[in-house]
């Protein structure tokens, strides 16, 4: 989680836009991995999966 | 600007000349770079590519220095406050380096001036402030196949890639839309981390030495102190690199 948090989800199969929408996250803010590899949020996520997700930064 | 190294120069490159040999050094002579943006970020990659010995930095920027800046944008001092961030840049960094040229521009970055402002550079270091003006740089970087090194932060955090066009993962790739956009608070050693972090992408990719960022996306969490890599790659789809 972007917190640093991790969370056990019980999905089957699921988008990961349905994923972080379900966890309160804005999709715009964040980038997810999914078993270490950056993927869209069309792609879905579920079984043993693993996800990263990440706010990235914009500042300079 | 010829790639032979003075006496002066193989003396001031000494230590690093141990690292990659006369060779790498005369190479970065012969480099010129498009820095984007002389600010936190900026600031940092511009004074570690001065130092490091890149023969021609060229450096745009808009805006003025303001004692706020100060934190972080470590180009500037007190004394330049009010002053163009490009023109007291480009005395930091020839008071550093006199063997460099630095072009100072004040501009905004457009679409209409990029390839303009990027004309006969042969890598692109990304230290800007927001997404729109990255995606700029990132069609530009694409459309004249320049390597582009991308660095950004707030607050602790900080995260940077290496993008080849035609190779790897563009920044639209990774990044398919623009956070929106928000003041974000912003340490000076944490644009060190990342300014170092992309200067040795540029040294590395000049050299030939080590391995490049390249589908590797670097996040920095300095609270934390933990340095993280996500794996990344190009996007069939991408609206800005499938073409390639």
């Amino acid at each position: 989680m972007p917190d640093g948090s991790r969370r056990e989800m019980a999905e089957g199969g699921s988008r990961i836009e349905e994923i972080l929408n379900k966890l309160g996250i804005n999709p715009v803010e964040v980038i997810v991995a999914r078993n270490g590899m950056i993927v869209s949020e069309e792609e879905t996520a579920g079984g043993g999966d693993e996800l990263k997700i990440v706010r990235f930064v914009h500042g300079g | 600007m010829t790639g032979m190294l003075s006496d002066a120069e193989k003396e001031r490159y000494s230590r690093q000349i141990l690292l990659f040999g006369e060779d790498g050094q005369e190479r970065l002579k012969r480099t010129r770079v498009f820095l984007a943006g002389a600010g936190g970020l900026g600031s940092a990659m511009a004074l570690y590519l001065a130092a490091a010995g890149f023969g021609s930095i060229r450096i745009v920027d808009c805006d003025q220095v303001d004692l706020s800046n100060l934190n972080r944008q470590i180009l500037h001092g007190v004394s330049d406050i009010n002053r163009d961030k490009v023109l007291s840049a480009q005395e930091s960094l020839t008071g550093l380096n006199s063997e460099i040229e630095v072009d100072a521009l004040v501009e905004t970055m457009s679409e209409e001036n990029i390839d303009r402002l990027v004309q006969s550079c042969d890598l692109i270091m990304d230290g800007m402030d927001s997404f729109a003006a990255r995606y700029i740089l990132n069609r530009a970087a694409l459309k004249s196949r320049i390597p582009l090194i991308h660095g950004a932060i707030s607050g602790y955090q900080g995260q940077a890639t290496t993008v080849i066009p035609g190779r790897t993962a563009c920044l639209r790739c990774i990044f398919p839309r623009a956070p929106p956009a928000s003041v974000l608070p912003a340490l000076g050693s944490t644009c060190g981390v990342i300014g170092s972090i992309a200067v040795t992408e540029a040294v590395k990719y000049v050299t030939g030495t080590g391995k490049l960022l390249e589908d590797r996306l670097v996040l920095w969490d300095g609270r934390n102190g933990c340095l993280d890599e996500l794996a990344c790659e190009r996007n069939a789809l991408c609206p800005d690199c499938s073409e390639l």
